[in-house]
């Protein structure tokens, strides 16, 4: 991964040279930064949106096995163009940020304004820690296979405790209908969806709770062996869909 | 010569302008205007929609999946915080349509724009349900559900079931008219250890704080980076193999202080949350199994056979021809022929109704060959005639293009005295008559 090319003299560029190379940078940014609130958002919207946009769906085994394996797509891509070819270690994070501001807008907009439902309900998650540490993993080790098995692994094993501190209080008992139910299960009954009857959530379904009731830790470590896996591959994808062959002439 | 000079060269001026004039009127802009234009009339002309895509369901799903009856609304006008009850009972019925699967998920629902109003309690045959629950064909049930106001307005609001691969099967709807003030609403829940929690903001402080608290640590790693010269001139130094000025010392501290730090704060974070609410639960993701009533429909006093249905397109008639046996100890009068949505009424039988819903009543929609009534004990060969523009307009009449094309659907039968009521289901394939 590192140049090919073997040192020489290097003469910086001044005066409007300079001033023109950074209005680019500025330039890239801006388009960067709609891109990926567009494209990543909607990626994100239509794979895992379920999991993302209802608090009734955020269950211990499908949430944090789903939403890192597709979290980590648009971050592995885009760390790959920005470090092959520029050094620069901040891809996850910065697609991570970008699908934070597509996320609240639409939550405040479209959830709440539009269509009336509390935000509380459709609080979106965070992935920032998780990104956060994907991007200082490549950074230290310039390595792809060292970033997909330990900065993937990473990626997917912080999710769930990195939002515990959001959603553990909406997992707090309560009765109605002769029967216990979180509170997140309360906002799915109240609340009406007219397109979303309770059997169509994803959750609590499959054969991973063993281990005594314990669930979200398996359901992490799934994740994180997949998304070592899907990190190398988006990287990949990162790299066909890049090109500098412009930047060449410069 | 120079007047010929000059009609040649005024010529040749016109047939530059016809091609500017043509190559402007083909230009993207003019195309774009124009689009713009029609989408603005468009969107001036557009109205709320007053239907939820009912008729565009095939008909055999609507006529023999879930079929309705006996449907009321407590009030339609009401206040924010005040309550409405909607009460009704339905018949699962017997001939399920081979194409949709069995409703062994299904979810009684509401049809709202939105949360306009919340759903406290819900109830199936007198027992309370928060999930899903399995019904079984040829099931009798009654329900009832419990709303509260939340959002003022006027508001058209259907019961339905959701039907688990399937789709939604509309049941009766009325106009809603909620007045009051949104920002009075109130909706309180008690946890199991006592604490009243306020569901319209419950956790959003608290959320909004820890993305909050993430989105600061993010900006600040972008910002590290995006406050130096950025792609071109990184590319440059690093195709120069000038890579170890691209990644300072600096950084790479503070790489090692992020690789040890973040997990540090995610899980400190996580344990004291795990302190702070030692008693959480999982999500509930159970189906609820509640057993029909004693059977309400075809309860065994009054036997129906359908002999033979006929749909007559041009006169939008059905013809049922049916073999009655009236086994109760009264004399019957068939009064009433529901399916699909629809409410077929034989004139002149004073049936009462049972439902104060919108739904579509064909009053004199029903005749009969023989308006006797049947006396008990008494088995009569009848024809009925179930006829209205309903067929049509309700889109039932697409039956016949069906792959499915059986109908079924509720025959209603009253004593004498308009006291008792025996209800059977039907069904039977129909033939097309297109003359």
């Amino acid at each position: 991964m590192s140049a090919n090319r073997s040192p020489r003299v290097f003469l910086a560029y001044t005066g409007e040279k300079a001033r023109i190379v950074r209005a680019y940078d500025y330039l890239i940014l801006v388009l960067a930064l709609f891109l990926f609130i567009g494209s990543f958002h909607l990626h994100f919207a239509l794979t895992v949106g379920d999991w993302d946009f209802w608090v009734d769906w955020k269950d211990r085994q499908w949430w944090p096995l789903v939403t890192p394996l597709i979290g980590i797509t648009f971050p592995a891509a885009v760390q790959a163009v920005l470090w092959t070819n520029f050094r620069l270690p901040l891809g996850a994070t910065l697609c991570v940020a970008c699908l934070s501001i597509g996320t609240w807008i639409t939550r405040i907009f479209a959830y709440h304004y539009w269509n009336y439902f509390p935000i509380n309900m459709v609080l979106p998650s965070t992935m920032m820690p998780s990104a956060l540490f994907l991007d200082a993993i490549l950074m230290m080790s310039n390595s792809l296979t060292v970033t997909a098995i330990f900065g993937g692994s990473g990626f997917a094993l912080l999710f769930f405790p990195s939002n515990w501190p959001i959603f553990a209080m909406f997992h707090l008992p309560i009765e109605a209908g002769n029967s216990q139910l979180t509170l997140a299960d309360m906002f799915g009954f109240q609340y009406i969806r007219t397109g979303m009857p309770e059997y169509l959530r994803i959750i609590e379904r499959g054969t991973l709770r063993t281990y005594g009731q314990v669930a979200t830790p398996l359901a992490a470590f799934c994740s994180a062996l997949f998304c070592t896996l899907m990190y190398a591959l988006w990287w990949h994808i990162g790299l066909w869909f890049a090109t500098t062959r412009y930047l060449k002439k410069i | 010569m120079m007047k010929t000079s000059l009609l040649k060269k005024s010529h040749q001026e016109n047939s530059l302008q016809t091609a500017q004039l043509k190559e402007r009127s083909e230009s993207p802009l003019n195309w774009l205007l124009l689009l713009g234009i029609v989408i603005t009339i468009y969107m001036l002309g557009i109205q709320s929609a007053m239907a939820h895509g009912e008729k565009n369901l095939e008909p055999y799903v609507r006529m023999r999946t879930i079929q309705w009856y006996d449907v009321q609304w407590s009030k339609q006008k009401l206040n924010v915080n005040d309550e409405v009850t909607v009460t009704g009972k339905f018949h699962v019925a017997e001939d399920w349509p081979i194409s949709v699967p069995k409703p062994d998920a299904t979810f009684l629902n509401i049809s709202t724009p939105g949360p306009v109003l919340i759903r406290t309690e819900r109830y199936l045959n007198g027992k309370p349900y928060m999930n899903s629950v399995a019904l079984q064909p040829g099931g009798d049930y009654d329900f009832k559900v419990v709303l509260k106001g939340r959002l003022p307005g006027r508001y058209h609001i259907h019961t339905f079931f959701n039907l688990s691969d399937a789709g939604q099967v509309m049941g009766p709807g009325t106009w809603l008219d909620i007045g009051g003030n949104a920002a009075d609403f109130k909706n309180n829940v008690q946890t199991l250890n006592g604490e009243t929690v306020n569901m319209e903001t419950y956790g959003l402080g608290n959320g909004i704080f820890w993305h909050s608290f993430w989105a600061l640590l993010g900006t600040g790693w972008l910002l590290w980076w995006v406050r130096r010269p950025l792609f071109i001139a990184r590319y440059r130094m690093l195709q120069i193999g000038l890579e170890e000025e691209l990644i300072t010392p600096l950084d790479k501290n503070i790489g090692k202080a992020m690789l040890i730090g973040v997990p540090v704060l995610v899980f400190g974070f996580y344990f004291m949350t795990v302190n702070q609410y030692p008693k959480t639960i999982p999500l509930q993701a159970s189906l609820d199994q509640i057993l029909p009533l004693t059977a309400k429909v075809n309860a065994g006093e009054v036997d129906v056979e359908t002999l033979r249905a006929e749909y007559h397109v041009s006169e939008r008639a059905m013809t049922l021809m049916l073999k009655i046996k009236n086994g109760s100890d009264k004399p019957i009068q068939i009064a009433e022929f529901a399916t699909g949505g629809v409410r077929f009424l034989k004139k002149g039988i004073l049936a009462p109704d049972h439902s104060n819903t919108d739904s579509l009543v064909a009053r004199e929609g029903l005749a009969l060959d023989n308006p006797a009534p049947i006396q008990a004990g008494e088995e009569r060969q009848v024809t009925l005639v179930a006829k209205d523009v309903a067929w049509e307009s309700e889109r039932l009449d697409g039956l016949i293009n069906d792959a499915d094309s059986r109908i079924g659907g509720l025959l209603f039968f009253y004593d004498d005295l308009i006291g008792e009521r025996f209800i059977s289901s039907i069904t039977a394939a129909v033939i097309p008559k297109f003359n």
